[in-house]
């Protein structure tokens, strides 16, 4: 039980660190998506790389922080029941819902993705514009990018279901801990 | 079994399906999927789905990543959070607050305009329902306004970021009916149609949310004239009226400066909506630099929170993507599209059978969920019936504002029960968005009786 709780430390903060560097991201769409504005209406010039950059930023800012998000408990959840239930049941629902629905998800995500991806490094695929930014195989592998992390969060809430079912939820440091969720609104 | 009826009744089963497992409280995003999943295994095994047919998903996935319309929904949420974090909400409730104090009914009117102001200024909605339950319950309370009253003006002047551009729902919707009219153009043989874009969409929301803005003043009034022990007015000593003028004005410059910046560039023509994002997201830096409330770790708070909502937006979609592929592969279309062309009323009968499903949605998923689930499988129909694309986006987004509204599951009345006194019962914060909910409808039957209000707006503009 003590290696499920550490596992769960792991990759929690595996997460809180790719969580937290690409965050940084959404100032980085602000900040180059100005100075595409200001290029265009001030000084009438404009990098057409600049204008696929930020755009390519926020597909890898969504992707990678998903995992993060799970983490922080902050994607929607209908909770008229879930809000309400004891730390034992909503264990048991987080426990079905990762087996039946996160990790299939993650696979066909996976399954699918996986040709997709690897067909563009092989041709080291870059943008569709011309003058565009290179690298558009690194923007799709941010698709498995997006598998993995979400697929490591959902294990990470499986063990921690399983350390809550036998009573053993005591290993986790606090703020892991159910009572300590945020509440998702 | 005839394969056609029975992936129609599979992907009709689907549907209900998903809405019985969201009701588990797995993130909503996942279970779409997943349901979706299974849904396709059963179907697979009746021979009635392909499942080679997710070879589609990354493509699909590639295309939100790389569109350049949908990075307008992280700009706004960056400017909405920076400009929470400078404070100018609470300025504004204060300042309105002393200006319409002294009338009857004053306070709720200053609670709708400042939401209309900062609906105006940011596409986000949440926010401003617990700064108006921080600021304007309490002094509502301590002035004798009924509490139902209260609660309910809040709930509806602080969802109002819904409706009124601009608005991420809007953002996602215009680009989502941008496809779909073209395809539909496209199938009927239009080969140039008239493009539908997000601009077209905030152009065509700005009379209906005033029509809102607008209601919602009559109801309070109404209630001032009729009711006045509902709403008494709360006297405003001399001395804090002193520096009035000046403190009114101070605190407008910064939103009306914002609106004219962000808002007049999209409607003005000049610049896409995603532009206007971004210089809007960096006025709002601007903002907080000037009320010295710009700092590194107010910056990182504001980055951590526009990734991971962003995240989570965009992440529904994917798992409505997989719901969508199933669905359309199993016949659903075909089972939606017989129901709707079928109706008694014709087109006006089919909008009217869909906003109803949305607005019962809107019970228990929010409007994210409900758009990216409802909008793909009903809007190609409806736009081959003839429907305006336009309207049909706004009556979608006032429609759906109920979503965050009506209990048990409406994110306006979480966020004020969360802030709210003990002594404003969750029954008060329910009963209280009732006639809200209810303006809603009224101003709904006005479009539909008048479209114009939602259409001419933008024809007037991009003519």
């Amino acid at each position: 039980m003590k290696v499920l709780a550490a596992i769960v430390q792991i990759i929690n903060a595996i997460n809180r660190v790719v969580g937290n560097v690409f965050s940084w991201l959404s100032l980085a769409i602000v900040l180059v998506c100005f100075t595409v504005v200001v290029q265009r209406y001030a000084l009438a010039t404009t990098h057409l790389w600049m204008q696929d950059l930020y755009v390519w930023l926020n597909g890898a800012m969504f992707t990678a922080v998903a995992g993060f998000a799970l983490l922080r408990n902050d994607h929607v959840r209908v909770d008229i029941f879930y809000r309400p239930a004891t730390p034992e049941r909503k264990a048991l629902i987080d426990l079905i819902g990762v087996v039946f629905f996160l990790m299939p998800f993650v696979w066909i995500v996976y399954a699918y993705g996986w040709n997709f991806v690897s067909r563009s490094w092989r041709l080291y695929e870059g943008s569709a514009n011309v003058g565009g930014m290179p690298g558009l195989f690194v923007l799709k592998s941010f698709i498995l990018v997006f598998a993995f992390v979400i697929g490591i969060q959902g294990l990470s809430m499986a063990l921690r279901s399983i350390l809550v079912l036998t009573r053993n939820e005591h290993l986790l440091p606090a703020e892991y801990r159910y009572e300590n969720q945020q509440e998702t609104h | 079994m005839d394969p056609v009826l029975l992936g129609e009744i599979l992907s009709g089963l689907m549907f209900f399906g998903i809405i019985g497992f969201l009701m588990l409280g797995f993130p909503v995003a996942f279970t779409l999927a997943g349901v979706s999943l299974m849904f396709g295994l059963v179907g697979m095994s009746f021979g009635v789905f392909d499942p080679s047919n997710f070879g589609a998903l990354a493509n699909r996935y590639l295309g939100f990543m790389t569109n350049e319309v949908l990075v307008a929904v992280p700009l706004f949420i960056f400017m909405g959070v920076m400009l929470e974090r400078s404070k100018i909400a609470e300025q504004l409730l204060l300042t309105m607050g002393k200006l319409f104090g002294n009338m009857r009914g004053g306070l709720g009117i200053s609670v709708i305009i400042v939401g209309a102001l900062l609906a105006a200024s940011t596409g986000v909605v949440g926010a401003t329902v617990v700064t108006m339950g921080l600021i304007s319950l309490p002094a509502m309370l301590r002035a004798g306004y009924d509490p139902k009253l209260a609660c309910g003006v809040i709930c509806a002047s602080g969802t109002l970021g819904q409706i009124i551009p601009p608005s991420t729902v809007l953002i996602f919707m215009g680009d989502m009916l941008a496809g779909i009219n073209a395809q539909v153009q496209m199938a009927k043989g239009n080969f140039a149609p008239t493009p539908v874009s997000v601009g077209d969409l905030f152009a065509g929301a700005i009379l209906p949310g005033l029509l809102l803005v607008g209601l919602y003043l009559g109801w309070m009034i109404f209630k001032a004239i009729f009711s006045p022990e509902s709403c008494p007015a709360t006297p405003v000593p001399p001395e804090e009226k002193k520096y009035l003028a000046k403190e009114v004005v101070v605190a407008l410059v910064p939103p009306l400066a914002l609106i004219a910046a962000v808002l007049g560039s999209i409607l003005g023509g000049i610049a896409t909506p995603t532009e206007a994002a971004s210089v809007g997201a960096v006025g709002a830096m601007v903002l907080a630099a000037l009320r010295w409330r710009l700092s590194f770790r107010i910056v990182r708070e504001a980055t951590v929170s526009t990734a991971t909502i962003t995240s989570m937006v965009f992440i529904i979609l994917f798992g409505a993507s997989v719901f969508s592929i199933v669905f359309r592969l199993m016949g659903g279309d075909n089972l939606v599209h017989e129901f709707l062309s079928n109706l008694p009323g014709g087109v006006t009968g089919a909008v009217i059978v869909v906003m109803a499903i949305m607005f019962l949605l809107g019970f228990i998923l929010d409007t994210f969920e409900i758009i990216f689930i409802v909008i793909p499988i009903t809007a190609p129909i409806l736009l081959n019936l003839g429907v305006d694309p336009i309207w049909l986006g706004v009556i979608v987004g006032v429609n759906l504002q109920t979503s965050f509204l009506t209990p048990p599951f409406g994110f306006a009345l979480f966020y004020l029960r969360g802030v709210a006194p003990n002594n404003v019962s969750t029954g008060m914060i329910y009963r209280g968005v009732i006639p809200f909910v209810l303006l809603q409808i009224v101003a709904l039957a006005i479009m539909f009786m008048v479209p114009g209000i939602a259409t001419w707006l933008p024809k007037w503009i991009y003519s």
